[in-house]
Parts: structure tokens; C-alpha cells; sequence
């Protein structure tokens, strides 16, 4: 390359800077110069680095100073407050912004495997089997106990404005009709604890089970429902659970995952863990076992108590033509692997003699209307 | 650079080539660093970790490091950070690797124990946290020396000896001692613990030494102390004043003289902070070198508090906006009712049509809103507290005898897979 200079030489490159060498505290002021041949920056008596060696420390607060190392030497440093010689040498250098290069990959992949390995055999394994053998031996008090804190929890985790817990619905009629359905399937059946059924007031189709004998509908489940026998087929698949003790499984299995969760996140997202908890127990993530073990036994009791074990079946199918993409229970019932042979066994199950209707038209059409507020209620 | 052009030429003049030892009088700190620049890098990075659901945190709090060590100038010279993120994203793997255990197997057995003995939570909340607490220390202790570990003054690196456990089992006692005696014994604690940590601690291969002794700490306690127990003694007295009080039960309280001594007792916590570090620094040697400093409490407690407030008032502004808009899309019956006397039906039928917008829409909105004004909060806190602070407490630094510091060497790099780790994932408050 030919360097056509028109004009007086330009004056060389000269500038002071301070320097540490790294080797001891002492600061120095030196003196830089720029030896063509190369192109080196010359450091007076501590040595040269080459131009294209040259790198600017990243983030700096500035103040004005450009702070400078070496690519080849980790321990040099050079401060210069000049800001010609800071263009100068801005201009001069192309790799200035390069950036140290970072060695330790291999390192870092075998740490988020061993991470994520960690992570997976706690909560897909070592916690559900030590919640399991917990569940087993929780004394009813204290499942009543968490089932309560959970039912709390689950009610203003879901609330949509996330101030007032979700509106647990209640009418002289409507509340009579529930307990109809409640004495009937649970007919002889006796539990540790006294059993509670509640409505919230959420659009989603969905029922599900809390610790302690919990039992909880939402209210699109009930406005989706078009027979009593329906609501008595999902209340009686819950009852299954409950009496299993599968949700105390559950919420012990997520108090234990929560922390991990909590941890991999950081401080950044913590919210976000007591919200998946809560989606959690709503979603119910039951073994298959437990599920076809909760259908047998709502077969039984719906067998027992007189009425039509096949509601289950014909109401997870209607949901399925009527809305495809559906929610909640019912998305978890379709994606259940053995979901056509559930539907078949629940249709197929030997009728009862003498089957009457979960609840008479007028209690049904009460239960339904549970969660309206009458005009002067609103007004209050 | 008039300057550095007068310290070039110094010791040409002598005509020396040897440097032997030069007296130089006590040289003064500085913090060089705009609030702009800082408010630009503390929202730059903040929204990458947004965005990337926390995982920039590693990158974001190293080049929020950088920035602030090549601001802060002991002696005049800037301190460096030289971690990177990738061996703190590698230290949170470790620790994630050993806490997930811990913390799945605890919280599971702790949940359980307290629902079955005591039928309710807090007995879990209250084990798990006192056994996290010698953890905590331990944790505390690591990413001291980790910060040390990966800081650089005049081009030479600091340490600290390892003696983690040995930390968290003094300051568990301390902190227990403490709590004993109502913090009369706080003193004790801080110096105890700075002590151990300081006599630890290395510039290159010169140890430094905590000097002094644990009384000297004591009159800083006196606003906090004065404050809790005038406020006490208030209430005592108001209590058994029958003008104030009916039947043991306290009708009117002494609102007058509790506004004076429950803020004296929030501004001595900051005092006993300020006043301790100070005192504490000016005890601290270095071989030939030591500190000199001047700190004010009350102007760190005007930054803690004035800048928290306008902080805060700040933040307000897109709080209150954010607010309208959520109130006007959930419930716009409410507002309509509220101020349909002076809508336009134009404006009010606009206000019903927001009603339409999808759920999932708002929720989106709504968690981004969130996040912004987090986001916002915390770029706010870092210009109008924690720099001002650490401006404050750098241009009241002065260090003598730096003429000796040719005499200090570098010391081997302290190799240290874990980096932070445990400290992070406990969320140990890392000052500086």
C-alpha cells in the first residue's frame, strides 16, 4: 500500500498514560509512542504491544478515560485521558472492540446438563416418590389443614383482576341441590374429614380435588353441563380422588418442586412459581392409574347410589364435538391416552335397576343458576 | 493532564531510576461515572433480562459491575472487575446442581412435618428459613471472596482466605448473641465479623488488618437505640396516663412525639451503617498504607430516603397511567358511572368498545406493563440511590501512604468454579 502524505508530516503519535504492569501496586506514568513498523504501541521501558492487539476494557464508566489491554498479556494495563491520542488510536486499531475470547464451553455445557439432571431426577422423581410415602401418613388434620391453604390460594391465584379471591357461589336452592348430589354419591362412604364442596365462579369447564376432602367445581362446568347425572359423574370421578388421597400427593409434590422452580428462576420471577403451583392443583396431573382407579370408583358409587355411570362418558364426548379445543378437566380427561376406552367403559358399565336422575329439573335448574346474582344483590 | 504531565516529570527531576520509598501525603478517592451513562447500561441490560426471562441476569450484573468498579477510583486509580458471566452462569449451574436437592428434599419434608404436628405452614416457613440462615453467612462469605477474587486495583488482584464455614458458624453466634441481648451486642457483631474478614483479605501479597476494638462502635448505635426506646417509653407512659388511656387500653396515641422518635430509630439503622463503615475503615492498614475516611450518615441517609422517594414518585406516573388504562378495560361500567357526567356519548361508547379486547391480549399487556415498571424502578434506584451513595463514600476516601505500594506483588489467580452461585441462587444481598 502506497500512503500518498500531502501536506507538513503529521507529528507522531505521542501521548502519557498511566500503567500497571500487573506485577506490582506501583502506578507509572509513561510515556506512548507508535513505531511504525508493525504498527506497535511502544510502552517506553515496560514493552510493545502490537496495534492489533489492542483492547478496550468493556462497560466502562468512562469519565473520559480509555482503558487498554493486551490480547497477548491479561496483567497490562494503560490508562489514557488524551482524547486525540484516544482517536488516534480508535481509528488505528480495528480490533479494539474484540472480545476476549472465552474458553471454558465444554465446562459450562457438562455444569447445565449436570444442572438439568439434577433438577429432572428431583422433581420427576425423587420428589413425587418421598410426597407419595408423605401422603400416606399425613394425619387427616393436617391434610385438612393444606387442603384449606390450598383452596385460599387456588381461589386468588385464579381471580382475574388478582385482588379478590374468586366469588365462591352460594344460593338457598342451589346450595340445597349440591348437597342433594353430595349425600347421594357419597351414600355409605365415610371420609377422615367432613366433606366440602364449593363453587367458584370462573367461565372455565373444570372440577377438581383438594387435600382434606376439597371438592371443587367451577361454574362453567355446571353451565355446561346438560343433565344432573353429569354433574353427579364428575362430583363422584372427584370423590375417587379423594378418597385415594391423590391431591395431598399432589400438593406435597408441588411444595417440594415449588423451591426448585423458585430457584432456577431467581428473584426475577418468584411470582411466577406460586402461579404454577396453583396451576398445578387445578390441572391435577394424576397418574393413569389413579385416574382409572378414580373412574372405578365412580362407578361404583354412581352404581350404588342409583344412578347413570355413563354420564361421565357422554359428557367428556359432547365436550369434545361441542367445543374441540376444550379446557381444564376435560383437556387433561382428552389427553389421557386411554380416553376412548375410559368414555367405552364408562358407557358400557352395567346400568343400575331402578335409575332415577341425579336431581329433579327444578333442584338441576337451581344448581345451574348458582352462581347469578340476583338484580338486588348486584345493586348492593 | 496537567497532572499526569506534573508526576511524568517528578522523578526525571530527582534524576533517579531507582524508586525508593516516596512520602506522599494522604491521596484523595474519586467516582468518576455519569448517571446517564449508568441509567442507559442499567435499562439496556434490564431488558435484556426481561426478555430473556431472567438467564441475561449473569451479563447484566457483570456489566453493571464493571461499569460501577471502573467508576470507583481509591487513590485516584479505578478499580477493575474482571469476572465474566459465563463463570457466574457456570457457578449458578453448580449451586443449582447441589440446592436443587436441598431445597426439593427440605421443602418437602418441612411442609409436611408442619401440616401434620401444627396443622399450618408457618412452623415450615419459620424452620426452613433458620436453616437456611448458617447457609446464608456461608454463601455470604463465598461471594465476598469471589468479588475480591475478581478485582483489581493498580493492576493487582485482591483475595480472601477461604474460611467459609468458620464465618458462618461466628456470625451465627453473633447474630444469636445479638438477638439475645435486644442488639446491645451489635456493635460486637459488626466488629467481630469485619474483623474476621478483613484480617482475611489481601492486596496482592500485603494482608490487611482490622484494627481497634468493638467499643469503639457502640456511640454510633445511640440515634437507633435513642429512638427505639424513647418510642417505647412513650407508649409505656401513654399507657398508663389515664388522660390517654382507659382501662389498660391505649385511647389516643401519642402521635407527636412517635412521628419524631420512629423515624430517629429508621435513620439510626442508617447512621449505625454509615458510622460504623467509616469508623471501621479508618482502623484498617495495609502494610505501610491505611484509610482515611470522612462519610456523613445524614447525607447517605438523604440519598436512601430522598432518592428512594423520588424514585418512587417517579415510578408513579406510568403507575397511575397503567392503572387508568386497566381500570378503563376491566371495568368500564365503573368509570362510566363514575364520570359519565362529563364524557361525550362519543367518548363513553369508545370506553364501552374496550370491553371487546381479548383476555389474553390484556394479560399480555399486562404482564409486560409489569415488568416495565420494574424494570423502570430499579434503573431509577441505581442512579438516585446506590450511585450516589458510592459517590459519596468514594469522595470522602482518602488513602496514605500510597508512595509504598511498589512494595506490594501481585498474587496467583483464586480459581473458583462456583463463582457466586449459592450466593445468588439464596439471593444474598450483594453490595459491594
Amino acid at each position: 500500500m502506497t500512503i500518498i502524505r500531502v501536506g507538513a508530516k503529521p507529528k507522531p503519535f505521542e501521548c502519557l498514560a498511566r500503567f500497571w504492569d500487573g506485577k506490582t501496586a506501583d502506578e507509572r506514568i509513561i510515556k506512548l509512542t507508535i513505531n511504525e513498523r508493525g504498527p506497535t504501541l511502544m510502552l517506553g521501558e515496560y514493552g510493545h504491544w502490537p496495534l492489533k492487539d489492542l483492547r478496550i476494557m468493556r462497560d466502562q464508566a468512562g469519565a473520559g478515560a480509555l482503558l487498554l489491554q493486551s490480547a497477548e498479556d491479561a496483567q497490562m494495563r494503560i490508562e489514557i485521558e488524551d482524547p486525540q491520542a484516544q482517536r488516534i488510536l480508535r481509528s488505528r486499531c480495528e480490533d479494539l472492540g474484540k472480545r476476549v475470547p472465552f474458553g471454558g464451553l465444554s465446562k459450562l455445557l457438562i455444569a447445565a446438563v449436570a444442572a438439568a439432571a439434577s433438577v429432572a431426577v428431583m422433581i420427576l422423581f425423587l420428589v413425587p416418590l418421598l410426597a407419595d410415602q408423605l401422603a400416606k401418613v399425613l394425619p387427616p388434620e393436617g391434610e385438612k389443614a393444606l387442603g384449606d391453604h390450598t383452596l385460599a390460594q387456588v381461589s386468588s391465584m385464579l381471580s382475574e383482576n388478582d385482588v379478590l379471591p374468586l366469588r365462591s357461589c352460594q344460593t338457598p336452592d342451589g346450595t340445597a341441590a349440591l348437597e342433594e348430589i353430595t349425600s347421594r354419591v357419597l351414600g355409605e362412604e365415610s371420609l377422615p374429614y367432613p366433606l366440602s364442596v364449593h363453587v367458584l365462579d370462573h367461565p372455565m369447564v373444570n372440577a377438581f380435588a383438594l387435600p382434606g376432602g376439597h371438592i371443587v367445581f367451577f361454574n362453567g362446568l355446571l353451565e355446561a353441563a346438560e343433565t344432573s347425572d353429569e354433574v353427579a359423574a364428575v362430583f363422584a370421578h372427584e370423590l375417587g380422588h379423594v378418597v385415594a388421597r391423590d391431591p395431598a400427593r399432589i400438593a406435597l409434590r408441588s411444595a417440594g418442586s415449588i423451591g426448585i422452580l423458585g430457584l432456577l428462576l431467581g428473584d426475577f420471577a418468584g411470582g411466577t412459581a406460586v402461579l404454577w403451583m396453583a396451576e398445578r392443583l387445578v390441572q391435577a396431573d394424576y397418574s393413569q392409574e389413579a385416574e382409572t382407579a378414580a373412574d372405578i370408583y365412580a362407578s361404583e358409587r354412581l352404581n350404588a347410589a342409583k344412578m347413570d355411570p355413563a354420564a361421565l362418558g357422554t359428557f367428556f364426548e359432547r365436550m369434545l364435538e361441542d367445543h374441540g379445543d376444550a379446557d381444564g378437566l376435560v383437556q387433561h380427561f382428552l389427553s389421557h391416552p386411554t380416553f376412548a376406552d375410559r368414555i367405552e367403559a364408562a358407557k358400557t358399565a352395567p346400568k343400575p335397576e331402578g335409575m332415577t336422575p341425579a336431581l329433579n329439573d327444578e333442584a338441576f335448574a337451581a344448581l345451574k343458576a348458582i352462581c347469578q346474582v340476583s338484580e338486588d344483590e348486584q345493586e348492593g | 493532564m496537567n497532572a499526569l504531565a506534573e508526576a511524568f516529570d517528578r522523578p526525571s527531576e530527582e534524576g533517579s531510576v531507582e524508586k525508593g520509598p516516596v512520602e506522599i501525603g494522604p491521596v484523595k478517592s474519586s467516582f468518576l461515572g455519569r448517571r446517564r451513562s449508568l441509567l442507559w447500561l442499567a435499562l439496556k441490560t434490564g431488558f435484556f433480562t426481561t426478555l430473556t426471562l431472567g438467564f441475561y441476569r449473569f451479563w447484566m450484573k457483570t456489566r453493571m459491575r464493571r461499569w460501577y468498579w471502573s467508576a470507583i477510583r481509591p487513590g485516584g486509580s479505578p478499580l477493575e472487575y474482571t469476572g465474566t458471566p459465563y463463570e457466574k452462569l457456570l457457578g449458578f449451574l453448580i449451586a443449582v446442581v447441589f440446592l436443587a436437592f436441598y431445597l426439593g428434599l427440605v421443602n418437602l419434608v418441612l411442609m409436611f412435618a408442619s401440616f401434620a404436628l401444627l396443622q399450618t405452614n408457618v412452623l415450615a416457613y419459620l424452620l426452613s428459613f433458620i436453616g437456611v440462615i448458617p447457609f446464608y453467612f456461608y454463601a455470604r462469605y463465598r461471594a465476598r471472596r469471589f468479588l475480591l477474587a475478581r478485582t483489581r486495583w493498580r493492576g493487582i488482584r485482591f483475595g480472601l482466605e477461604p474460611g467459609a464455614w468458620s464465618y458462618a458458624l461466628r456470625a451465627f453466634w453473633h447474630s444469636l448473641l445479638t438477638l439475645l441481648t435486644l442488639g446491645l451486642l451489635l456493635p460486637r457483631q459488626t466488629f467481630k465479623l469485619e474483623k474476621f474478614v478483613t484480617d482475611r483479605t489481601y492486596f496482592g501479597t500485603m494482608q490487611m488488618r482490622q484494627n481497634g476494638d468493638w467499643r469503639m462502635l457502640t456511640p454510633a448505635l445511640v440515634p437507633f437505640a435513642l429512638g427505639v426506646i424513647m418510642s417505647v417509653m412513650t407508649l409505656l407512659v401513654a399507657q398508663f396516663d389515664p388522660s390517654t388511656s382507659r382501662g389498660g387500653r391505649l385511647m389516643a396515641p401519642p402521635l407527636g412525639p412517635l412521628l419524631v422518635f420512629v423515624p430517629l430509630s429508621i435513620y439510626g439503622l442508617v447512621h449505625y451503617r454509615v458510622v460504623t463503615r467509616r469508623i471501621l475503615a479508618n482502623h484498617k492498614s495495609l502494610g505501610p498504607m491505611s484509610l482515611e475516611s470522612n462519610a456523613q450518615p445524614l447525607r447517605v441517609a438523604g440519598y436512601v430516603f430522598g432518592g428512594g422517594f423520588i424514585s418512587l414518585a417517579i415510578l408513579m406516573v406510568p403507575l397511575l397511567l397503567i392503572s387508568l388504562v386497566v381500570g378503563l378495560v376491566t371495568a368500564p361500567e365503573l368509570f362510566i358511572r363514575a364520570f359519565g357526567d362529563i364524557l361525550s356519548p362519543e367518548a363513553i361508547a369508545t370506553i364501552e368498545r374496550l370491553a371487546d379486547i381479548p383476555r389474553g391480549v390484556l394479560l399480555v399487556v399486562a404482564v409486560v406493563a409489569y415488568l416495565s415498571l420494574q424494570l423502570i424502578y430499579s434503573a431509577l434506584h441505581e442512579i438516585l440511590v446506590s450511585l450516589p451513595i458510592r459517590r459519596h463514600y468514594m469522595s470522602t476516601l482518602s488513602i496514605k501512604g500510597l508512595g509504598e505500594a511498589h512494595t506490594i506483588a501481585q498474587r496467583p489467580k483464586d480459581e473458583f468454579a462456583e463463582a457466586e452461585g449459592f450466593a445468588e441462587a439464596l439471593d444474598v444481598g450483594a453490595a459491594l
